[in-house]
């Protein structure tokens, strides 16, 4: 009896630094929270993944598990964000023809339209007197996470206020956008894809593809262009400023 | 046959990733190896103008994924927030504000520059 305590005993030392702890409770969390947001009547405010990420940090912080720990196991899950960005080329490929038919508007669009996501923040959070560290973490708050993660760590940004910044950005574009082509009685799904893809990165093209499938390819181009376009100017043009 | 489709979809994408984290390191390029991966994959696929089953295969449900991939980083921010204590209000409203305006703009701009879909058919 005593021996099987012992075995406990270290169990409850080793379970929260293991892989397969970390990503049961990440499935878990992220499946709760879909549940939850069907049950809530899909409200486009809040999308299932704040939630999920909500519950998520319920988990941790209820549990004895500390999130450097939770960071390690899930290691394994977080590596996919790999070949899912790679994953990302297969869509853009299958739209290339709009972007034949289209090149023009998009070549427009894009430079100011991605230099506009991060400067409004940015020129805002200078205004109101942001330490630098909160600037160069908003700062590429409308680009997919991955290729964000490389460009906050290169301007001296923090990952973790960037993944916040990313979320909000995320839901807020995804609202505003949802919101405003109502308004504006736009049907257009090129359009409405290629906003959600520029100013809401991931969130912003789950949704797209909610839409429908021409609307998620464009969100898929506008947020790979925005990437690979701001990963190429902002560092450039943050040496030159500050 | 439909798992073997996604393995195999699977290794291209990794290779894909590797080939891109390659380069990425070999040339200094300021792009992360993921986005690396996925131009050098859409350059490839418009030289070879063939998309495989197995490569479709692979991508969506990755694709379907990314939510859930995020999530973990997502998190950390509860867990960090004692570092910008202060700075939370302006945080929120450079977010909100600058995410709405940037929206608003990029709405406009496509509305004025994207040729009507109905026009486009006569062409």
């Amino acid at each position: 009896m005593s021996e099987l305590l012992l075995r406990l005993e270290s169990l409850a030392g080793e379970l929260p630094q293991r892989t397969e702890t970390a990503i049961v409770l990440t499935l878990a969390a992220y499946f709760a929270g879909l549940r939850l947001f069907a049950w809530l009547r899909s409200p486009a405010w809040c999308p299932p993944i704040l939630l999920a990420s909500c519950l998520l940090a319920l988990c941790l912080a209820l549990l004895p598990l500390d999130y450097a720990e939770y960071r390690q196991g899930v290691e394994w899950l977080t590596w996919l964000l790999g070949p899912a960005t790679v994953a990302l080329g297969v869509p853009l490929y299958q739209q290339v023809h709009h972007i034949r038919a289209l090149w023009k508007p998009i070549a427009l669009t894009l430079p100011p339209a991605a230099m506009l996501a991060a400067g409004y923040a940015v020129g805002i959070a200078w205004l109101l007197n942001a330490s630098p560290q909160v600037l160069a973490s908003l700062a590429p708050k409308s680009v997919t996470a991955p290729i964000a993660m490389g460009i906050t760590q290169a301007l001296g940004g923090s990952v973790s206020l960037l993944m916040g910044a990313l979320l909000i950005t995320g839901v807020m574009a995804t609202l505003g956008i949802t919101v405003m082509a109502r308004g504006w009685r736009l049907k257009d799904e090129r359009i409405i894809g290629f906003a959600l893809g520029v100013n809401g990165h991931a969130i912003g093209t789950v949704r797209a593809f909610e839409i429908g499938p021409t609307a998620g390819a464009f969100a898929s181009l506008g947020m790979s262009l925005t990437g690979v376009f701001t990963a190429l100017w902002l560092p450039l043009m943050w040496h030159f400023v500050g | 046959m439909r798992m073997l489709s996604i393995l195999r979809g699977f290794l291209g994408l990794a290779a894909f990733l590797l080939l891109g984290d390659i380069l990425v390191r070999l040339f200094a390029i300021p792009l992360s190896s993921g986005v690396a991966g996925m131009l050098l994959l859409t350059f490839w696929l418009l030289l070879r103008r063939h998309l495989s089953h197995d490569l479709t295969a692979a991508s969506q449900p990755l694709i379907g994924m990314l939510a859930l991939l995020i999530m973990p980083g997502v998190v950390g921010i509860f867990f960090q927030a004692g570092e910008f204590a202060g700075q939370w209000p302006t945080i929120f409203i450079a977010l909100i504000a600058g995410t709405l305006l940037s929206s608003w703009t990029t709405l406009w701009l496509m509305r004025r520059l994207v040729p009507d879909t109905r026009d486009n058919a006569h062409e």
